[in-house]
């Protein structure tokens, strides 16, 4: 095979990635798609790799998640001679990504305005809690706070609970992504034009633009969503106990009953009583399928018929029969999963004295092996390979441009 | 002159429908791609008649749902059963830098619309399909939505209070995120490897594999054995963290401690109460052990507060906090609007209208919501007659058939 057809879609493409856990998702993308990515750690290692959960030898999984294919430097010397370091780096750069908010920037001596006036030729890419303009740009923030600002915590939860949160740091991975998208189009404007640019990510905004229709319902139809548990109250549709646990069914949506024949017949051939019950015509009816007294029917016949029965099993029967349906799957089904193990979906990658199992990357690239690459085991494991294959400073000092050739 | 958009000269034969494919196209179209949406007369867009709908009524071409999506594209109307509507699809083709779809898998190769035959007609076509398990593997045929790809993704299972079910985002969050936005960067990546390279691309995002990805760290975590379960909204180390009820219906204020400092910012917030002295909160562990009674003091202590007064406060003493914003609150919210998160279009059947604006900003070549989401078939007679070369009297004749139109 010749070098054209197994360049990845980001080669040549390198980025000092200065961010924090609220940025770094980003990195991990564009290094899975074959970017030279380069995480500046402070000597003592980035806070991050000891942040729990962490695995039995004491790895952050967080960490190991979102750092694989990333190479780790650190930079020694004073502040002055630190910085010195960086400005070398960013010379060689098309990227630098940074996740936090404009004062703290300005602090470090990175603040977009500044960087991009000293390297005319890369993209900053600030992903920052609620965007670098505003009167709460330098409000302190972690993922809980900023979900509850952007309006997804406000629709999950049981409307007798608090407002809940998504598992995982989901803001990371809500801002990394939407700034990976601008990131890219910077990069082809760069590549056509030689102009390097500011990408300003509010992470705040982020999450408002992840709202489904909840904005929509207050400006068309003057209706607040509440919090309403794990979804629509209507027959046929939701989470439904089984024998190790839930699976999700959507018998019933937007007025319209999917599968309902099939489902009945389901009920039926496994001898269900009552399950023929599912034939009366009051059931192809929205407003009972969605009254207290038709959501509690289905959900006890469903329940006595799901109780003796694993989510797999009814998983793989309903869906033969051609109704969706899903499990409510663990982290160990989903390692489990006759799908993914089916197709090589999974990576050992090690970190550290471990070899930890990844998801593959989120896309499959014909002929490319697009996917997670090797772990930064320790702080600074790259510094003399990045460091010593910088031009000299006197070769830099003719002028800053970002742009490989 | 207005400035350059970073899509500037690139188009999209968007074939994606319902959820997650048009939030890929969006971007795209905002950012200045010529996205032109494929859509069909007789079997609408299932979206374009899901709520909210201006003033509560029904109809194609008034769901906010489906508007918000779909901002800055062209529509057009063919009959892709037909050969000639089939023809006009492949000229289409032909003319795109990128083909995106989400039907379930084999549907474009039997529309005669799949990879090889636009491979025939656009030799360095990028090419992506969304499959929800994948174009192959046991479970390939198999069917689901946003809210049952969360359930199979695993983060439905991880979402909420650890002794009730699971409740996941309450949205259907992989059609927003993960799948979208994981897909917007597969194609720009690949548009960026084929400006270097010349060469066509081919994408599958398989929906259940991407959406994993946003708890990869639980798959690294149960693979090394180390049990990731819901923990509602506390924090692995830090404490408090959560969401606690303030004055009025419903209103909650999030508020984080991760340091000593921040501790005694929030006590001296809080007036000292009496409470707040006892010696196993003075440290970051102790407040974890206690974290359950830590929150039942708090929560007695916030309730007496105004959610967004609180925040304020707290925020000044370098507490990250912010009160849970429902929908109209994120409308509303002084943060947004100063970086002109909301943005008002006029939509020939809606009238004005709030859509999201982009949630970044590119200094240098910066999107912009360039129009309203398009009337259903909209742009069919301008697209075939300037695009697809048919002469009018060819349109009109294939109008009248209902191939067009």
């Amino acid at each position: 095979m010749t070098a054209t057809v197994t360049a990845l879609p980001l080669d040549d493409i390198r980025v000092i990635d200065l961010s924090n856990g609220l940025g770094t998702y980003t990195g991990r993308l564009f290094a899975d798609l074959g970017a030279d990515v380069i995480k500046i750690e402070p000597p003592s290692g980035a806070p991050e790799r000891t942040t729990p959960p962490l695995t039995p030898q004491g790895t952050s999984v967080f960490f190991a998640f979102t750092e694989a294919g990333k190479r780790s430097i650190t930079l020694d010397g004073t502040a002055t001679e630190q910085a010195e370091q960086l400005e070398r780096l960013l010379d060689t750069a098309h990227i630098l990504l940074t996740s936090e908010g404009p004062s703290r920037l300005h602090q470090r001596g990175i603040h977009p305005e500044d960087v991009t006036r000293r390297h005319p030729g890369l993209i900053h890419v600030s992903v920052s809690p609620y965007g670098l303009t505003g009167p709460w740009a330098d409000r302190p923030a972690c993922d809980l706070t900023l979900l509850a600002a952007g309006g997804l915590l406000a629709l999950a939860g049981e409307a007798d609970l608090p407002p809940v949160r998504a598992w995982g740091n989901q803001t990371s991975i809500i801002a990394g992504l939407h700034a990976a998208t601008a990131a890219l189009m910077a990069v082809l404007a760069l590549e056509e034009t030689g102009q390097g640019q500011i990408v300003d990510v509010s992470a705040q905004e982020a999450v408002a633009h992840s709202l489904e229709n909840a904005v929509q319902y207050v400006d068309l139809e003057n209706t607040v969503r509440r919090r309403a548990g794990s979804g629509p109250r209507e027959a046929g549709t939701g989470l439904f106990a089984c024998l190790d646990g839930w699976i999700y069914l959507v018998g019933g949506l937007g007025g319209l009953p999917l599968a309902w024949d099939a489902i009945t017949q389901w009920l039926e051939s496994g001898g269900l009583k009552d399950a023929a019950d599912l034939r009366d015509p009051r059931w192809q009816q929205r407003d009972w399928r969605r009254s207290d007294e038709g959501v509690q029917t289905f959900r006890d016949l469903f329940e006595r018929f799901a109780a003796p029965r694993t989510k797999q099993d009814l998983y793989e029967d309903g869906q033969r029969r051609g109704i969706s349906i899903a499990p409510v799957s663990t982290p160990s089904d989903l390692l489990a999963s006759p799908q993914l193990a089916g197709r090589a979906f999974f990576r050992q990658i090690a970190v550290g004295d471990e070899v930890l199992t990844f998801p593959g990357s989120p896309y499959r690239f014909e002929r490319l092996d697009v996917a997670p690459g090797r772990f930064p085991a320790w702080p600074g494991i790259d510094t003399r390979a990045v460091m010593d294959a910088l031009p000299e400073a006197a070769d830099t000092a003719s002028g800053s441009q970002g742009v490989a050739p | 002159m207005t400035a350059r958009f970073p899509l500037d000269g690139v188009r999209v034969a968007d074939f994606t429908w319902v959820g997650a494919g048009p939030f890929l196209t969006k971007p795209l179209a905002d950012h200045g791609a010529d996205v032109i949406k494929v859509e069909s007369r007789t079997r609408t867009d299932p979206i374009r008649s899901m709520a909210p709908f201006r003033d509560g009524r029904p109809g194609v071409n008034r769901s906010g749902y489906f508007a918000n999506r779909n901002s800055s594209k062209r529509s057009i109307c063919l009959d892709l059963k037909t050969a000639r509507g089939k023809d006009l699809a492949l000229e289409l083709i032909a003319q795109s830098d990128i083909v995106a779809s989400n039907f379930t898998p084999g549907t474009m190769d039997r529309l005669g619309l799949g990879y090889k035959e636009a491979l025939a007609v656009r030799p360095d076509v990028i090419y992506l399909e969304m499959p929800m398990q994948g174009n192959a593997g046991p479970h390939r045929d198999f069917r689901g939505y946003g809210l049952t790809i969360a359930a199979a993704g695993g983060l439905l299972g991880l979402t909420g209070h650890p002794d009730r079910p699971p409740v996941g985002t309450g949205t259907n969050y992989p059609d927003h995120v993960p799948n979208p936005l994981h897909a917007a960067v597969a194609v720009l990546a690949a548009l960026r490897r084929r400006r270097r390279t010349g060469e066509s691309q081919y994408i599958e995002l398989a929906q259940l594999e991407s959406t994993t990805n946003v708890i990869g760290p639980a798959l690294l975590a149960a693979a090394a054995g180390a049990g990731v379960h819901r923990a509602a909204n506390e924090d692995a180390a830090a404490a408090p963290h959560g969401v606690y009820p303030c004055q009025g219906e419903d209103r909650w204020c999030a508020v984080t401690v991760f340091t000593d400092d921040q501790w005694q910012a929030l006590v001296k917030v809080l007036g000292n109460p009496a409470w707040a002295a006892d010696p196993t909160y003075a440290t970051a562990a102790g407040r974890h052990t206690a974290r359950k009674e830590l929150d039942e003091h708090l929560a007695g202590a916030t309730v007496a507060h105004q959610a967004a007064e609180l925040a304020n406060t707290l925020c000044a003493a370098g507490v990250a906090a912010a009160a849970v914003s429902d929908a109209a609150q994120v409308l509303a919210d002084e943060q947004l609007n100063a970086r002109d998160h909301w943005k008002a279009l006029d939509h020939p059947e809606m009238g004005r209208s709030v859509y999201d604006n982009i949630p970044y900003r590119l200094s240098a070549t910066p999107g912009r919501l360039r129009g309203p989401a398009p009337v259903l078939g909209a742009d069919t007679r301008d697209v075939c007659l300037n695009l697809l070369g048919l002469a009018p009297d060819e349109y009109e004749h294939l109008a009248a058939e209902g191939v067009v139109g």
